[in-house]
């Protein structure tokens, strides 16, 4: 048997490729890339409403996700927004990276250190995750203190309709451009932009 | 080959080509967190997997 486990936290460190978005060229066969997210996004969804319908069993869902909406779709709608805020120039691109980065491995280091060591370490390994993800991207002191507490503070609370593979992204980007909006913070290094054209 | 092998197959492409396509473009911090935070679940996986093959 393969280890489900296991098996669902390849499948949520995985979603850290969604990055690569930001070396797809501008226009991709005559279309904005930004068409190929809303494309993207509508068969995150279709497969999952299969899957709600027709009672398809697919390898590492959890038991209560049976009737409801599953984590990687949470999570795709997620990384979806913040590209799409990202392309509508809401958002800068190195804290979208660095978002969508830190979401995808900080919500299991929390939850296999919480299961080794503790609630409490679980905690303290996921503010150290998303700190160094944030530092390593961003390279900024300030955004990476700000960002890891908020990101760790959104994963805790279980709201059936609202999951925390979503809250992961929104909030800490939220309250990360709200401050900077409100110049709070330091300006990001050239203006956010760490990617500069496609391949 | 079952499809939840090809598509556990297919993970592991994305993991490799998406960090070689970050290296290519020398954004080697972005290709050191893909390669650095799959490795570890990929590596279990694979050890699974191997686990099934043995028994």
């Amino acid at each position: 048997m393969i280890d489900e486990q296991i098996f669902r936290r390849f499948n949520h460190t995985i979603a850290a490729c969604f990055v690569i978005y930001f070396l797809f060229p501008t226009e991709i066969l005559g279309l904005h890339r930004s068409y190929f997210i809303i494309i993207f996004w509508l068969l995150v969804v279709a497969i999952e409403t299969a899957r709600l319908t027709k009672g398809i069993k697919i390898l590492g869902m959890r038991d209560y996700e049976k009737e409801r909406i599953a984590s990687f779709v949470w999570f795709a709608s997620g990384s979806c927004l913040l590209l799409g805020l990202y392309e509508m120039g809401f958002f800068p691109q190195s804290l979208v990276i660095a978002t969508i980065v830190m979401a995808a491995y900080t919500d299991p280091v929390i939850g296999e250190a919480t299961k080794e060591w503790g609630d409490k370490n679980g905690i303290i390994c996921g503010l150290a995750c998303s700190f160094i993800i944030y530092q390593f991207i961003v390279g900024n002191l300030i955004y990476s203190i700000i960002g890891s507490i908020v990101a760790v503070i959104s994963e805790r609370p279980k709201i059936k309709w609202f999951d925390d593979d979503l809250a992961m992204q929104i909030v800490p980007m939220i309250i990360l451009v709200i401050l900077n909006w409100l110049e709070l913070l330091p300006d990001l290094v050239k203006d956010g932009v760490i990617i500069g054209g496609g391949i | 080959m079952s499809i939840t092998k090809l598509y556990i197959l297919a993970l592991y492409l994305v993991a490799i080509l998406c960090s070689i396509l970050f290296i290519v473009k020398e954004h080697y911090n972005i290709a050191i967190l893909l390669i650095l935070g799959n490795a570890w679940p990929g590596y279990k996986l694979a050890e699974s997997l191997m686990r099934k093959n043995e028994d």
